[in-house]
């Protein structure tokens, strides 16, 4: 038996062989003959032959083995390279990612023989390519045939939720002892003993009927926690009476993972090439092996909170050095006291800094996914594209990094589907048959800035109005009124698409730019779109670096601080009691020609000593394209803040989405512009009504 | 159901007082005890909550003990604390008039509760301790928590669109 470690030393290894034999394949499809590409996948594929041999996953072992062979007689000229052979090397790749999450435990037993033959018919000279490239056949191991409790949207939806914040979603099968008196008791122990340490989210048959014990010999439940599968195992088989538990984490398909693998198109001309800008140093960077140790992302907020209190206790110092400075004037020790402080400053701002980098990672995680689903989607739809990457050594926390796969991947299908042109109309326009698609990562201040863009068809801001009246969102005088960018802006509204044919299957799939907005938004970031009709679309996402720490405009209510994260803030004013209508029973304001519904923070949050005074400081918040203008009383300022959660004790408060620590210790409340926003921005449309 | 106390001698408690009362609590539920601090306020949380503090760069809720048994706020002097109890790993902070002393009980003299205690209601006693001086009642610090965190979560979800008229 191997440990996790040497497990976990392969799977490194393996992850690094798959991206290798991954970009070999897609530099292959654009230079065939390239003796270095095949002499490097062919290295690639025996060393994964050779230790998935060792640790004993033949399957592994004999699907490398047969693409070693077929490469092997690439590289003595024996064979030649095929686009036939290319898409079922891809066959053969997306066979060995579902062998490598097998191993892990993520996904489920996979069938090699299929796709093994085909490669097999390659080397023996006589290629057996069907139309048809089925999936790799899922094969439960025998003896362990589990009916699966399905898990709906709901709570597709609730275990996403739970992912952005660290949790892990498993399904549980309990089996109970045939002979069990007491189904309902042991039903109790169980549920009781997994609440202790996370929450059930779903139980077949239902939790009702399992707690009055009318169930068979066992049951299955959903469980969402931040343990893992031994624990879990263990928590669960230690109750008497329980006779096995099996436990596996439940792995949501990424949008990616829905997709079939492409039809080969006979003869078609399309191909899509993927070219990578890199700094020169990153190239060296990439060859060199890092030497890491694995760490516990909770471990890295354990320390973020001990920096947290070294701030504090240097603010305290600071203090300290003044009160001696008043007192005893200065000399010697009081300088050696301020110079302390100083350092100490230094030192907790540089560590602050360290552990925030220590949680992340490069982008090219998940760029490296794109040119793959680039080249299967631009196939399908007959274009030519090429991709060029930038700046995938960017870094971005890991919890980011997560966030924005689906948006980029939609962002990224669009460009292909809606935006670049086939070859015929390219040429018509007068543009080159192959469109460009640039996909860039780039630091800018402290925020990151990622990139979607075509030199496509862009998009009709005519059309994309007319749409909107046609759908009912606004009558056409309010449409009349809008901005070119307002007017683009509608598209990110939910329900919005300006497609007229039926979907096609490889964008729509339910998920709409409002999806992508809100999955940007949620992260503190924010997405922008320009477009020129007939030279392009540009989409720039920023995010923020980390979604510990944010900016944000810190303001007060009373005595009270609270905080507004500045990605939604839109700009700040100075009213009077003047500046104030009404519209039924709302306060309005009008900012350059915008009615904005204005909300007294002081009342909403009903503070006690909160007082209405003539002149107002007013901070205009807005999440996608609704605004709020908000009352508060003073403005403190910009300052980064780390945000930490209000717990689950208290769950949802309204109007507030966390909490964060001030210099001098005492705690500031995060106000949760999205949820204001929503709740109370009401559509300009209704206003004009009125 | 037997719990894991009954098969023990005695137990150690926390005791504490609240409204001219004695209460216990386990002791290996109690994370810390500290002195009354500058408490944020939460605007729209039920009044038994009276907002969070800064537990050493983690924000811990506190509640009002008094209030949350619906005995009414207790006056703060220099004798009032905070406990910090621990409930399956969250922790969280309770307002006391002041702590007293840590006690050996012994497990037979834990009586089980009458439905109310000084207006207390039971659900969130574990049981009463007739000790030769006095009467300590104890909590269950589980229930106190839980049953809390089902009435929150249910003013969450009424609270939907009420919680944001002005």
């Amino acid at each position: 038996m191997f440990s996790d470690i040497e497990i976990g030393v392969f799977i490194d290894e393996l992850e690094e062989k798959i991206q290798v034999i991954n970009d070999g394949l897609l530099a292959l499809e654009r230079d065939e003959g390239n003796p270095d590409i095949i002499q490097e996948i062919f290295r690639a594929a025996h060393t994964v032959k050779g230790s998935s041999g060792i640790m004993g996953y033949e399957n592994m072992a004999s699907l490398t083995h047969e693409m070693e062979n077929l490469f092997d007689k690439i590289r003595h000229g024996e064979i030649h390279v095929t686009s036939d052979m290319i898409n079922v090397l891809f066959e053969a790749l997306d066979t060995l990612k579902a062998l490598k999450d097998e191993v892990t435990g993520e996904g489920p037993a996979v069938d090699t023989t299929a796709v093994v033959d085909k490669i097999r018919s390659f080397v023996q000279g006589d290629p057996v390519v069907t139309p048809e490239q089925p999936k790799p056949v899922v094969v439960q191991p025998a003896g362990a045939a589990i009916d699966w409790i399905e898990i709906g949207d709901v709570e597709e939806n609730v275990i996403r939720e739970a992912e952005l914040r660290g949790f892990q979603a498993y399904r549980i099968a309990v089996d109970i002892a045939q002979d069990c008196q007491m189904k309902n008791v042991r039903a109790f122990l169980i549920f009781e003993t997994l609440q202790q340490v996370g929450e059930i989210i779903k139980s077949s048959p239902a939790a009702e009927d399992i707690q009055e014990g009318k169930y068979d010999t066992g049951f299955q439940l959903v469980l969402i926690t931040k343990e893992d599968t031994d624990r879990i195992k263990n928590l669960v088989i230690t109750i008497s009476e329980v006779t096995d538990a099996r436990v596996e984490p439940i792995v949501l398909p990424s949008q990616e993972a829905a997709e079939t693998p492409a039809k080969v198109k006979e003869a078609s001309a399309a191909r899509a090439e993927t070219r990578e800008v890199k700094n020169g140093t990153a190239e060296t960077a990439e060859k060199k092996a890092v030497k890491t140790v694995r760490v516990d992302v909770n471990k890295l907020d354990n320390l973020m909170n001990l920096v947290g209190e070294l701030v504090i206790d240097r603010t305290r110092l600071n203090r300290f050095a003044e009160i001696f400075e008043s007192r005893f004037g200065s000399d010697d020790l009081v300088e050696a006291v301020n110079e302390i402080s100083n350092h100490l400053g230094q030192v907790t701002g540089d560590l602050q800094e360290q552990i925030m980098k220590a949680r992340m990672l490069p982008v090219a995680q998940l760029f490296n996914r794109f040119p793959r689903m680039v080249r299967d989607t631009a196939q399908k739809l007959g274009k030519e594209i090429d991709f060029v990457v930038e700046g995938k050594e960017t870094e971005l926390d890991r919890n980011v990094i997560e966030v924005i796969g689906d948006p980029l991947i939609h962002l990224i299908r669009n460009a292909i589907d809606h935006g670049i042109e086939t070859p015929q109309e390219r040429v018509a326009a007068g543009k080159s048959p192959t469109g460009t698609l640039l996909l860039k990562a780039s630091y800018a201040e402290s925020h990151i800035v990622i990139t979607v863009q075509d030199d496509g068809r862009g998009m009709d801001v005519n059309k994309i109005k007319n749409k909107a009246v046609e759908l009912g969102f606004m009558d056409r005088e309010a449409v009349d009124r809008l901005s070119d960018r307002e007017a683009l802006n509608l598209i990110f509204r939910p329900g919005f698409s300006t497609k007229n044919n039926e979907v096609s299957d490889l964008s729509g799939r339910g998920v709409g730019m409002d999806v992508v907005n809100t999955a940007i938004e949620q992260i503190n970031g924010t997405v922008e779109l320009d477009t020129k009709l007939g030279s392009g679309t540009r989409f720039t996402i920023r995010l923020p670096l980390t979604l510990a720490i944010i900016r944000a405009l810190m303001i007060t209510l009373g005595n009270q601080v609270y905080a507004f994260p500045l990605t939604n803030v839109s700009e700040t004013i100075r009213i009077t009691d003047q500046d104030i209508r009404r519209v039924g029973n709302n306060e309005v304001i009008v900012v350059r020609d915008r009615i904005l519904p204005l909300v007294r923070l002081g009342r909403l949050f009903n503070c006690p000593d909160y007082q209405e005074d003539t002149k107002m400081f007013v901070v205009i918040i807005g999440s996608g394209e609704k605004r709020v203008a908000v009352v508060v009383d003073k403005l403190l300022g910009e300052q980064e803040i780390v945000i930490k959660s209000l717990g689950d004790y208290l769950g949802q408060v309204p109007g507030l989405s966390g909490a964060c620590i001030l210099g001098d210790g005492k705690v500031a409340l995060i106000v949760d512009v999205r949820g204001l926003v929503k709740n109370l921005a009401v559509e300009e449309a209704t206003y004009a009504a009125g | 159901m037997t719990s894991i106390n009954q098969t023990l001698q005695e137990e150690q408690v926390v005791v504490f007082q609240l409204m001219e009362q004695v209460y216990g609590i386990d002791i290996n539920s109690v994370f810390e005890i500290i002195r009354m601090e500058s408490i944020t306020k939460l605007p729209r949380t039920p009044d038994f909550v009276e907002g969070v503090i800064n537990l050493r760069g983690r924000i811990i809720p506190v509640i009002d003990l008094g209030l949350r048994f619906g005995l009414g706020q207790s006056e703060r002097t220099q004798a009032s604390r905070i406990i910090i109890v621990e409930v399956s790993g969250q922790k969280i902070g309770m307002i006391v008039d002041s702590v007293q002393e840590v006690l050996r009980i012994p497990t037979a003299s834990i009586e089980p509760p009458p439905p109310v205690v000084n207006g207390v209601d039971a659900t969130y006693l574990r049981g009463i301790a007739i000790l030769e001086d006095k009467l300590v009642i104890l909590l269950d610090q589980d229930k106190i928590l839980y049953e809390k965190e089902k009435e929150l979560l249910q003013q969450a979800n009424i609270g939907g669109d009420q919680a944001w008229e002005v």
